[in-house]
């Protein structure tokens, strides 16, 4: 498995420093998983984070912090972590997404079909898998605004060139494409999405308001 | 290691002109540097050593506070991410590496996981209780990945940062970790306003090549 398709630094960059939507996140955490290069990024983003905590002008805490804090250790007060729902790993997700609900399967057009995921905290983006039937053509379109996409299955193919599994693709309002679904098996993808869809075309005016994406 | 970078720190006082050499100076003029921060931690891992523990709290809490009070928390946030990021330290002490991470790192991703939480939580009440952790540190998938892979994961990372030049790593935890508006990285850097975007892209490009070059 050779991953050849990355996501641009700036992403990776604000995902190392905690501060990509979460629905984003989500799915620049898949690439990463999947990824030893960008972890490599990752990591060194996570040192230089570590720089700037230490430079950090140091800001006193309230009169007797430390005790409270040994206090709390004591009294066992924790942050209780919620068991992992194990269903994304059972359906050959990654595990990222075992601490998400994922909603039910919905079909989006011909050959397509969609799982919403809920995403405490997203306000730009929502997040869903998105799952498309072996040889599917999706009609050209074009985006409001941004597209995270992690392939976690399959292939598709487009001007771009092709991505298959951990590949990362970034669709924006000044791409125009129409990709094309790898015709050995069915592709599963991550995708966070602000924004809409634009279909191109009298075709694809015509049939917008039937895709709910 | 580390030191080289823990060295170059900003001062409060960073509009001094001159060269990055000057306001960045390579001596030591930090002695806490030496303390073995992997060491303390270990302490608490092994035998619950409190002495080791406030050692770190004083040094780390304040600091942990400063750095989310720079990154836009309030005060009441930040003061409590600084606590319960001692309080994790303490509990994941047995889960630290330190051949995989230093001690310094480990608790930026602490910090930086509790904040995500806060920012989460605080956007909606009913938010399921979760331990992030798993997110952001996904397993990774290549189950050939062994410790010893993972260390010289590690090497490697750390030979690539100490290639990148102190501007480009200065320039990079300015604008990515410190947030810091372009303006204000210009007025500190002495440079235009309009070259800030690109010297940002450059350095990131060049700590990707050396990442990329060292395997």
């Amino acid at each position: 498995m050779t991953i050849e398709h990355h996501p641009p630094e700036e992403l990776i960059a604000r995902f190392a420093a905690g501060r990509l939507d979460p629905a984003e996140h989500i799915v620049i955490a898949a690439h990463v998983a999947m990824c030893a290069r960008c972890r490599r990024f990752v990591a060194a983003f996570e040192r230089l984070g570590g720089a700037a905590l230490e430079a950090a002008e140091p800001a006193a805490l309230a009169a007797g912090a430390c005790d409270a804090a040994m206090a709390r250790i004591d009294a066992g007060d924790t942050v209780p972590a919620v068991p992992r729902s194990r269903r994304a790993e059972a359906s050959g997700l990654p595990r990222t997404l075992d601490y998400y609900e994922i909603g039910r399967v919905r079909r989006v057009a011909p050959g397509l079909t969609m799982r919403p995921i809920v995403v405490p905290g997203a306000t730009k983006s929502r997040a869903f898998l998105l799952m498309a039937d072996p040889g599917t053509r999706m009609l050209e379109h074009t985006h409001t605004e941004t597209e995270l996409t992690c392939v976690l299955q399959g292939s598709f193919s487009h001007e771009g060139g092709r991505f298959g599994p951990g590949d990362f693709d970034l669709g924006d309002e000044t791409i125009d494409h129409r990709p094309a679904v790898g015709s050995d098996m069915p592709c599963v993808c991550l995708v966070a999405m602000s924004g809409k869809l634009r279909i191109n075309g009298l075709l694809g005016r015509l049939i917008e308001p039937f895709i709910r994406l | 290691m580390m030191t080289v970078l823990l060295q170059r720190r900003i001062s409060g006082h960073g509009r001094r002109s001159g060269s990055l050499a000057k306001r960045w100076p390579r001596v030591k003029e930090r002695p806490e540097i030496a303390v073995d921060w992997s060491g303390l931690i270990a302490q608490i891992a092994l035998r619950g050593d409190r002495e080791a523990f406030r050692r770190l709290f004083e040094f780390f809490a304040p600091r942990v506070k400063g750095y989310l009070l720079r990154t836009g928390s309030s005060e009441a946030e930040a003061e409590e991410i600084a606590q319960e990021t001692m309080i994790a330290l303490w509990r994941k002490a047995d889960r630290f590496d330190p051949a995989t991470s230093g001690a310094v790192a480990w608790i930026y991703t602490i910090a930086r996981n509790l904040r995500i939480d806060a920012v989460r939580r605080g956007r909606r009440a009913k938010r399921m209780l979760q331990d992030i952790e798993a997110e952001y540190r996904p397993e990774p998938v290549e189950s050939t990945e062994t410790t010893h892979g993972r260390s010289q994961e590690a090497a490697h990372v750390e030979a690539a940062l100490q290639r990148l030049p102190v501007q480009q790593s200065e320039i990079i935890r300015l604008s990515f970790l410190e947030e810091r508006p372009h303006s204000e990285i210009a007025a500190l850097l002495g440079i235009p306003l309009g070259t800030v975007k690109s010297r940002v892209r450059l350095a990131m490009n060049r700590l990707r090549e050396l990442l990329d070059d060292l395997k």
